[in-house]
């Protein structure tokens, strides 16, 4: 059973935020209006942001200023709060590792929203409110909505289009995995673990996204998980996540 | 559509619709065949699916894309693999593509102005009406013997339809096909001429290259080919064992020199004296590539021409002018540094000097020009021309020569009348003076015809609000955008093109020196009632006869590329299939050789010898400028004369705005996330990550130093007026340190009056507060020229 790890190489990373947005066509992450986005509400589970924040808190005076960006997925904790404040079971950690959001069971209560301390999990405080043809509501999908889901059975996860009210994260595009898995099975073979890449991993311009499977010694991600350059979101507060940095320089 | 199918649906449609079977990828048979799941849900996706090449088209780099077509929509964008600029990645616009294909502000088919001018009364017309009245417009022209009144402004047209195009005007009788390369690229292919002799931009080998020295023109995130470039990078940075450094030399530090080893924030206007102190060092520690410079370059010494005369050559010049404690003085970077830079970039060769697409250069005195000149021979000066980790010469595939025209002497005698834009006249050293055409329309030169293609000028270049009183004076204006933009508002016809992913259009791979193809293919069906540009000419021109139609024996714009590829080393299927194609490897060549002398130095020249020499000495400007009188000379914004004319050297930049009253520098950014094109503004998508850096969306912003701010009272997010001699605009400011103080950010395409729903109304367009007044010698639109102040704004007006 592998365990699917991100490793992010700050150094070959440009801030271009190709990552954001190759999640969203992916996704189905909605625009939000230009309000809503100024409130801090727009939708994109893996945000590009400088650090710091603030960039009048940037780091010495001129002429020597740093800033860095910073590119974040949800972190995929082997130890996630999230999970564990959830009253419904909508969120819970699969034997893969991956961190899922059942949008059927979420009761939208927000929970894990403020226990995540990464700030990754996003509520749906509208539904989307576009004309045209890019509309994006769950009655009326826009043309180019990605038609994969993952439903049955009380669940309905991945690209589904979520409705108002329900929290939602990335998945390490967890349907491209079932995809994968059934193509291999369709044509008789073993799956591999480098079949799979989530669409930010995919779509990176600076090749600074790594993904695969930690449990495989010979894996690139276990050798780049060795760099003394890697560390780890918050180490500290022991939620042991599964996306690696590596730091610049 | 797409109501969720199960599995079981699924199954009975697949099983009913049989015909469907054979168009099904693996992936439908593996759901019909029952799937693995990881959770208790299954995996729903489309019936149908096919992934379709194409090429990129919302920046010039020209990234290779994969179109996800489900169900005959397209639902995904991703790289193309096989496609060397990108490698399989894809930024945030290419990825926002979907957005623009499907904008519901998109024109869906031609249309005919009604009211007045600019009163966005239409009415929907046939492409065959529209291809009649141009027709007969061109008739008209040709009839009264002025065909070189039909003028074609255009922005980027790929491939082969630049020489289509021109063609087609040459064809009618027009010399007038203007590129907005002037806004641009054309002081770095500029640059690249008058020494090296190619008129085009360096390819440069960031692969191999152990040392990168950037100019400005924020490499990573706005320059010509953005894509390429972090290729190249992030190849430089960890793709290989040793690790390569990248400076960068900008006023603005900007996520390029956030990324980059260092940063040196350069006072604006002074790149030439840095690279020229550089060169200073170089040559006093013997640090140059003496070989290069004794046998394979003109005028690194001092020399005397055909007549005896002594001329000053690139040496004295540096070491007279420029040691490292003067051009501290200039450029505010300190002589150490400008030391240290130089030993590094000699010492750790192979290294290369990047030239600027834009920005920094083009500030409205011959002194970018001349910046350009100085990086330029910093490449030169240690060795890097064609040389692995250098500076390559970019290369195409070879193509069939067109036809040849019809004898016509309407055509003949049209052609030969002095461009529209001053190019070559006006200007002596321009070749493109996009900007300039509606000054010299106002001036009184004839237009009756105007065609854009790819181009809004009253948006897109400084103080464009005049080019709406010069069409006024143009009975007949014809845009060919997709949107209705700021210039096809004006325009008595609007022939909307399809998106590039609903057209054939090919693409040459640039930036990696080897030749390559891509391809644009319709990947779904037009969604509107367009016509491709290439198509749209071929019918017009049928449609005027002969001797016209002679020239254009195609039925389809299809068929020209057919024509026209057939020798690029495969066959037109394959090139759809795999939407690339290209001889992979760059073969440099030997210093001297037939090849180095037909291919890489002096090739292009069209008055200096074309000897296989770099001119230190521009033996071209020497031709174009040296022997004008030094009225002449300073009437184009030379300060020196004699041989320093002909030389790399400083000029101080004229700044249009008095300091006391104007103290800041206004630069025009352009950003990773908005790019150069006005539709991008118009994808809700990249409006919402526009102002990534600073924590902005939806929205412009005014960048400035917190010192600077400090003196003015200003906090952050305070509402500001920005104030140029040319206009003023009301927004917020933000402040950055990264900065020097004396300068102030304004992001390009925002401000939009027009273009669609999402663009229009938000945030300020710096363009209009930018002098709008041309370099005098070589066309170029003055980008950096233009000083501003900035105020507080009532808190009351904000919005």
């Amino acid at each position: 059973m592998p365990r699917w790890v991100m490793v992010i190489d700050l150094d070959k990373c440009v801030g271009c935020q190709g990552c954001s947005i190759a999640c969203r066509f992916e996704n189905n992450t909605p625009v939000v209006k230009p309000s809503e986005a100024l409130k801090g509400r727009a939708v994109r589970w893996n945000d590009v942001f400088p650090l710091p924040v603030n960039p009048t808190e940037e780091t010495g005076d001129f002429p020597n200023v740093k800033t860095r960006y910073l590119t974040r997925p949800c972190m995929h904790c082997d130890n996630p709060p999230c999970i564990k404040v959830c009253p419904v079971q909508a969120t819970f950690k699969n034997e893969e590792g991956i961190v899922e959001q059942n949008y059927a069971r979420c009761i939208g209560c927000r929970f894990c929203t403020v226990a995540c301390p990464y700030g990754v999990r996003y509520f749906n405080w509208h539904a989307p409110e576009w004309e045209g043809a890019l509309q994006a509501t769950p009655l009326l999908p826009a043309e180019y909505l990605n038609p994969d889901r993952i439903e049955g059975g009380g669940v309905l996860e991945g690209p589904a289009v979520r409705p108002k009210g329900v929290v939602e994260k990335c998945t390490f595009c967890l349907h491209r995995l079932q995809k994968a898995r059934a193509r291999a099975k369709a044509e008789g073979r073993d799956f591999r673990a480098d079949e799979y890449v989530p669409a930010c991993v995919q779509t990176c311009t600076g090749k600074a996204r790594f993904f695969g499977d930690l449990d495989d010694p010979n894996s690139t991600v276990s050798l780049l998980a060795k760099s003394p350059r890697a560390f780890r979101l918050l180490e500290e507060v022991g939620t042991h996540p599964k996306v690696i940095y590596l730091r610049e320089g | 559509m797409a109501a969720p199918f199960t599995r079981r649906q699924f199954l009975k449609l697949a099983a009913t619709t049989g015909a469907s079977a054979a168009a099904m990828t693996g992936l439908q048979t593996v759901l019909a065949s029952g799937a693995a799941h990881a959770s208790s849900g299954e995996i729903v996706t489309a019936a149908e699916e096919q992934i379709v090449p194409g090429v990129c088209l919302l920046c010039p780099s020209g990234c290779g894309v994969l179109a996800r077509v489900a169900d005959g929509r397209v639902v995904k964008m991703e790289g193309n693999p096989m496609h060397p600029i990108n490698l399989g990645a894809l930024c945030p616009k290419g990825q926002a593509a979907p957005e623009l294909l499907y904008n519901p502000d998109r024109l869906t088919g031609p249309m005919r102005r009604i009211g007045e001018r600019g009163s966005s009364q239409w009415e929907s017309i046939t492409w065959d009406e529209a291809v009649q009245l141009v027709a007969q417009k061109l008739n008209d022209l040709r009839a009264a013997g002025h065909p070189e009144r039909a003028v074609l402004m255009y922005g980027e047209t790929r491939g082969q339809l630049r020489a289509f195009l021109e063609r087609f005007f040459q064809t009618v009788g027009s010399p007038n096909t203007i590129s907005r390369e002037s806004l641009n690229v054309a002081a770095a292919k500029l640059g690249t001429y008058l020494t090296q002799g190619i008129y085009d931009l360096p390819a440069y080998d960031l692969e191999h290259a152990n040392y990168v020295l950037s100019f400005g023109a924020s490499l990573l995130e706005a320059g010509r080919l953005p894509q390429r470039m972090v290729s190249g990078y992030s190849f430089l940075r960890r793709g290989r064992a040793d690790r390569g450094k990248v400076v960068v030399i900008d006023p603005r530090q900007g996520v390029t020199g956030a990324k980059a080893d260092e940063w040196i924030p350069i006072i604006p206007g002074t790149d030439a004296a840095l690279a020229l102190g550089m060169a200073h060092v170089l040559i006093r520690a013997g640090l140059f590539d003496s070989d290069f410079t004794h046998h394979y370059a003109f005028g690194f010494d001092d020399f005397a021409d055909g007549e005896g005369k002594l001329h000053q050559g690139f040496k004295s010049i540096v070491l007279d002018h420029y040691d490292p404690a003067r051009v501290e003085q200039i450029t505010g970077v300190p002589a150490t540094t400008i030391s240290r830079l130089a030993g590094e970039f000699a010492g750790g060769k192979p290294a290369i000097a990047i030239l600027p697409g834009k920005g920094g250069l083009l500030n409205g005195s011959l002194n970018g020009l001349y910046a350009a000149i100085a990086i330029h021979c910093l490449n030169a000066l240690v060795g890097s021309i064609e040389t692995r980790g250098g500076v390559m010469t970019q290369r195409y595939p070879t193509v069939p020569d067109w036809p040849p025209l019809p004898a016509d002497p309407t055509a003949e005698s049209g052609r030969n009348v002095e461009r529209a834009d001053g190019a070559g006249a006006l200007f002596p050293l321009a070749r493109h003076a996009y900007q300039a055409v509606a000054d010299r329309i106002l001036e009184g030169y004839p237009v009756e015809a105007l065609f854009l293609y790819d181009a809004n000028p009253v948006y897109e270049v400084p103080g464009g609000a005049r080019f709406v009183e010069a069409f006024d004076k143009i009975p007949f204006v014809v845009s060919f955008s997709s949107f209705m933009d700021e210039s096809a508002q004006y325009a008595d016809l609007v022939l909307p093109e399809p998106t590039f992913l609903e057209r054939y259009q090919d693409d040459y791979i640039e930036g990696l020196g080897y030749p390559g193809i891509a391809l644009r293919q319709p990947v779904i069906a037009p969604r509107h009632d367009t016509l491709n540009v290439g198509d749209f000419f071929l019918r017009v021109a049928a449609a005027m006869g002969d001797p016209v139609a002679q020239a254009f024996p195609w039925r389809a714009y299809e068929d020209v590329l057919q024509y026209r590829l057939r020798d690029v080393g495969t066959d037109w299927e394959t090139l759809k299939e795999l939407g690339v194609w290209m001889t992979p490897g760059y073969r440099f060549t030997r210093r001297g050789s037939e090849r180095w002398v037909n291919e890489v130095v002096g090739a292009d020249r069209l008055n200096a010898p074309r000897d296989g020499r770099f001119d230190f000495y521009s033996r071209e400007l020497h031709a174009l400028l040296g022997g004008l009188s030094n009225e002449q000379q300073a009437a184009l914004g030379l300060s020196q004369t004699s041989d320093v004319v002909s030389l790399p050297h400083h000029e101080p930049v004229t700044y249009a705005g008095d300091e006391s009253e104007y103290p800041f520098l206004l630069n025009v950014i352009t950003l990773m996330s908005l790019g150069p094109y006005s539709a991008a503004a118009n994808l809700p998508t990249l409006q919402e990550i526009t102002g990534m850096t600073v924590g902005e969306t939806w929205d412009s912003w005014l960048e400035m130093n917190p010192e600077a701010a400090d003196e003015l009272g200003l906090r952050d997010k305070d509402p500001v007026w920005v104030e140029s001699p040319f206009g003023k605009a009301r927004t917020k400011v933000r402040l950055v340190k990264a900065l020097r103080p004396e300068v102030v950010n304004l992001p390009y395409n925002q401000g939009h009056s027009a273009v669609g729903r999402w663009a229009r109304d938000r945030g300020v367009n710096g363009m209009a507060l930018l002098n709008p007044k041309s370099e005098p010698a070589a066309g170029l639109a003055a980008f950096t020229n233009t000083r501003v102040k900035v105020y507080r704004a009532s808190h009351i007006a904000d919005g």
